[in-house]
């Protein structure tokens, strides 16, 4: 049995809202830019709908198996060998995030911060981060982004109140932007591509069990959402959709774009402090993930001695991508949609075969 | 001529016979290893010694020296065969097995004190006597006194009293022996039970006496500055409290300071300690316990708490963790906060020390328990988060503005002690951007004829000002101020004027410094005086990614920490009810409720309506 700890519903929200607005301090919001327009802001209310539908399946399976996780419930509903697989795909998802995530950050920060930096410290760096969170568990974890959500939030604040003297309404014009089926299709599905279902379910016993998930979970998901629909409407009013869709880092130009007066100005260096801090958390978490994930797959009691094979993989993987386009590439082509299985795909399968069964035993009685 | 034999025997481990002789305890499966090996030596021994006769006990520590000791017999002493040649001894030790260390045996004092110590007294008075002179090694040790005298009772009475010279009262005890030498006119009962209650009840003047047959009991009670009184037949001994040494008087806190609030500090005594808090809180259910710690020299500690209001099982707790300690001797309670603390490998502290009784008793009052450790000015308090360490105390003497002020300024003076220097390398290193060209300007001028590299600079200077600051700490009284003003002064511009650092440096690491002083509470503020330099390695290798890493891991580690079960961070990591005490200092009629992390018998400090004179004014309003 692992011992996980526990925290509360406050810090469970904290924790999958900023590990789900770290994207958006990468090139993804260029790439929403791409497909919508200058609508890409409307892509993000499609998203939630089917992150909150999303998280409401998850509540419904963890309701009806109380006191597991997701990762045992499929194993029970689909068995031995088509449970492993399914979890297995789980497991990869985690290491295939953990490992793009410190790719892209790692390049964000040496085009932002450090441009003579080789790469590999840079990553190095960041799975240090992520080692020594994973490996002070997730309850240390919850509480370090209950400690710096403040920070965070009220850098995004500022850096929001900062940009209104250069905000141009007429730059969300035309409001559906390419068309309500790229927008609120394609920018849905792409919005929806998140790791916190998935995740809140493999974390659900350390959050207090299935009782608390649905709360936690859309309180937390309506945060982020939030959060980055402020981001994504000021980033499309103040950079033309068109400029947004060229910049890699479109977070970063926006800071840039600072200027209070003479003394204030070029203070973009300052958030390098906030993302790399978010960057961490995700990187932490989602290597917590792949890492309790497989513990709990292998039926091992301690999940820590996985913690380092696991990271030297994650460092490889990140290396693998030869450069940052070919991993802001697979972010867009492989993950996003890849995310859809484990987050929504299995669940589903899952509460159908779980249907199923009883509509079978129904029929037998 | 070296063979291989010779050369195995050079490069390979022999044990120094002469100097390893200090193996406390044999085990059994040394005894058992040895016996194999040597059994055919011990039987020789055994011959040898079976005519010996009675060993002196010092002698025991050659028994095992498996050469033969001939014993001189008649005199007892030991002689080891001196006609042997050298090279024949030589031989036979190398040969000898892992068996043959010399072990120190209890000497025979040693034995004959426990056998002393946990004995009881004795009718005669000689064998009480002979006893005492064991346990305190008289007539050698000059610090115990016997005194004989007689009782002036109907017949009289022989007795003696024993204490130790410079830790009693001499004037109650000349009341003492007034009392039993001139005063006691009485007859004396036959029954030594009877006498020991005529001299208790009736003879002495002590204010605490006490009646016990142990000898532990007896060395506890004059060793703490009691005198003790054997009396001719009777099987007891009469303890009473005489306590006076030279002690430091009540004097002002030295190292917190502060000007609203009570003035006093503890001292090394523990008794006015509990008196001092006691002072303070006047309540039945304030309650000392009282243990001791350490095996050869008991030290007592005691733990205060209010039974109506801290939660048993912290109480619990505490004394199980105290209880738990096996040292010989415990000198401060530094050290029992070393052992009692839950992460030893953690810079920040989970304790709080604090020399000032009023902070001991407002903890008190929140539910927490007080550790007092004989023998040391500082009380500690569990459990303790970090927030609680940047409080004075003084907040809530002044009114709600000022403290929440002066809070605000502490956090921020708290993170500029250890990430100014660490972000002014960042920023003159990898972020020149931020700045804005005049200051930029400035900084590279004065920079200009340095000849080091920033991180140079900032090392240099913070190492001489962590030598100032430990100089001034050490060098005596008057001239240790003196010197950590004319220190800083002369050597900032001495070393500007010199080109070894910009002046803006000078600048930064004063502020810095500055900022580590205002931190109340010296172990967290010597925790910042650490991380700051593990923020200098972070800002000058990675700039500001570097000093976000240095923040993940601090925030992470002082999350994960955890005083006496209670989250370091509490009330914001995990979130608690934070109440109107963490860092704003809301007015004082909203401190309704005690901090729940402590989990108190009673949550409620005062009524939703404290002010009710303001009730009554509103009624009464016109």
């Amino acid at each position: 049995m692992i011992r996980e700890g526990s925290f509360g519903p406050a810090e469970a929200v904290i924790l999958l809202a900023i590990s789900n607005i770290a994207r958006f301090f990468l090139p993804y919001p260029r790439s929403l830019a791409e497909i919508g327009g200058p609508a890409a802001w409307l892509t993000l209310p499609g998203g939630l709908l089917i992150v909150l539908a999303g998280v409401y399946v998850m509540s419904v399976i963890l309701n009806k198996y109380p006191g597991k996780t997701i990762i045992e419930i499929i194993e029970e509903v689909f068995g031995p060998v088509l449970g492993t697989v399914f979890n297995l795909v789980t497991f990869s998802f985690f290491l295939a995030v953990g490992a793009l995530f410190t790719r892209e950050f790692a390049e964000a920060m040496i085009i932002t911060a450090l441009p003579e930096t080789p790469i590999s410290v840079i990553t190095v760096a960041f799975l240090a981060m992520g080692l020594a969170g994973a490996y002070l568990g997730i309850e240390a974890l919850a509480r370090a982004s209950r400690l710096s959500y403040l920070y965070v939030l009220g850098g995004i604040v500022l850096l929001l109140l900062a940009m209104i003297p250069q905000c141009n309404l007429d730059n969300l014009f035309p409001l559906l932007g390419r068309g309500p089926l790229q927008v609120l299709g394609n920018g849905s599905l792409s919005t929806a591509g998140v790791t916190e279902i998935i995740l809140a379910g493999v974390l659900v016993q350390a959050m207090g069990g299935a009782g608390n998930f649905l709360s936690i979970g859309f309180r937390a998901m309506l945060l982020a959402y939030g959060i980055a629909l402020a981001l994504m409407v000021t980033l499309v009013m103040t950079i033309h959709y068109q400029s947004l869709a060229e910049f890699t880092l479109p977070f970063y130009q926006l800071a840039k774009l600072i200027y209070l007066g003479r003394f204030f100005q070029r203070v973009e260096a300052v958030f390098v402090i906030i993302w790399s801090v978010v960057g961490a958390l995700k990187i932490a978490l989602t290597l917590y993930g792949a890492t309790v994930s497989l513990t709990r797959l292998l039926k091992l009691p301690d999940y820590r001695p996985l913690l380092w094979p696991l990271g030297l993989v994650m460092f490889i993987v990140s290396l693998l991508p030869p450069d940052m386009p070919a991993s802001v590439r697979l972010d867009l082509v492989f993950l996003r949609p890849f995310a859809l299985v484990p987050n929504y795909l299995i669940p589903l399968l899952v509460l159908a075969v779980y249907w199923l069964r009883g509509r079978g035993r129904r029929a037998g009685s | 001529m070296f063979n291989l034999k010779q050369l195995l025997q050079i490069i390979s481990y022999q044990e120094n016979l002469d100097t390893e002789g200090f193996i406390l305890k044999e085990t059994k499966d040394d005894q058992q290893k040895a016996g194999k090996k040597d059994q055919g030596q011990a039987a020789a021994d055994s011959k040898q010694r079976s005519g010996a006769g009675q060993q002196q006990a010092g002698a025991d520590a050659q028994k095992d020296d498996g050469k033969v000791e001939q014993q001189a017999g008649k005199d007892g002493q030991n002689q080891v065969s001196g006609g042997e040649d050298e090279g024949a001894a030589d031989q036979n030790k190398r040969s000898r097995s892992r068996r043959s260390f010399r072990k120190p045996v209890p000497s025979s004092g040693t034995s004959a004190h426990r056998a002393a110590e946990d004995g009881e007294v004795s009718a005669s008075l000689e064998e009480n006597r002979e006893s005492i002179r064991q346990l305190y090694g008289l007539p050698g040790n000059k610090d115990v006194i016997i005194r004989d005298f007689t009782i002036n009772t109907v017949p009289p009475v022989r007795c003696f009293a024993v204490f130790i010279d410079g830790l009693t009262d001499k004037v109650v005890q000349d009341l003492l022996f007034q009392a039993l030498m001139a005063f006691a006119g009485q007859a004396a009962p036959a029954s030594g039970e009877k006498l020991v209650d005529l001299v208790k009840d009736s003879l002495m003047p002590g204010n605490q006496v006490s009646v016990t047959a142990s000898f532990r009991e007896f060395l506890d009670g004059v060793n703490y500055g009691g005198t003790a009184l054997f009396l001719e037949g009777c099987g007891k001994v009469l303890l009473v409290e005489t306590k006076g040494w030279e002690h430091r008087t009540v004097d002002r806190p030295q190292s917190e300071q502060t000007i609203n609030g009570p003035q006093e500090a503890f001292t090394e005594t523990l008794r006015t300690n509990t008196s001092l808090i006691r002072k303070l809180l006047k309540s039945e259910q304030l309650t000392t316990e009282l243990l001791t710690v350490g095996c050869r020299v008991r030290t007592y500690v005691a733990v205060m708490y209010l039974r109506d209001l801290a939660n048993p099982d912290l109480v619990a707790e505490v004394k199980r963790r105290i209880e738990g300690v096996k040292v010989d001797y415990l000198a401060d309670s530094g050290v029992l906060e070393q052992f009692i603390e839950d992460h030893p490998y953690s810079l920040n502290p989970t304790t709080l020390a604090t020399e000032r009784p009023d902070r001991v008793a407002s903890k008190i009052m929140e539910g927490k328990v007080a550790i007092l450790v004989d023998g040391s000015p500082f009380v500690l308090v569990v459990p303790s988060t970090m927030y609680e360490q940047l409080h004075t105390g003084e907040e809530i003497y002044r009114r709600w503005q000022f403290g929440t002020y002066v809070r605000y300024l502490r956090a921020l003076s708290f993170l500029a002690s250890f990430l100014l220097p660490g972000l002014y390398l960042s920023l003159v290193l990898f972020h020149h951007e931020m700045l804005p060209t005049e200051l930029l300007l400035a900084i590279a001028g004065n920079r200009e004829r340095v000849p080091f590299p920033s991180i140079m600079e900032v090392l240099m200077m913070e190492f001489a000002l962590e030598f100032i600051r430990e100089a001034g700490l050490r060098v005596p009284g008057v001239m240790g101020t003196t010197i950590g003003i004319v220190g800083a002064l002369i050597l900032g511009q001495a070393a500007v004027q010199a080109n070894i650092v910009s002046p803006i440096l000078v600048i930064l690491v004063s502020v810095t410094g500055l900022a580590s002083f205002a931190i109340p509470y010296y172990s967290l503020a010597f925790t910042t005086r650490i991380y700051r330099f593990i923020y200098i390695a972070l800002g000058a290798t990675l700039g500001f990614f570097g000093i976000s890493i240095g923040l993940f891991i601090q925030v992470l580690l002082t999350s994960n920490l955890k005083s006496f079960g209670v989250p370091y961070l509490v009330p914001t990591g995990p979130r608690t009810s934070a109440g109107a005490d963490v860092v704003t200092r809301l007015p004082i009629f909203f401190h309704e409720s005690r901090p729940d992390y402590v989990n108190p018998q009673d949550a409620t400090r005062a009524p939703k309506v404290s002010r009710t004179w303001l009730k009554r004014d509103r009624g009464e309003r016109r």
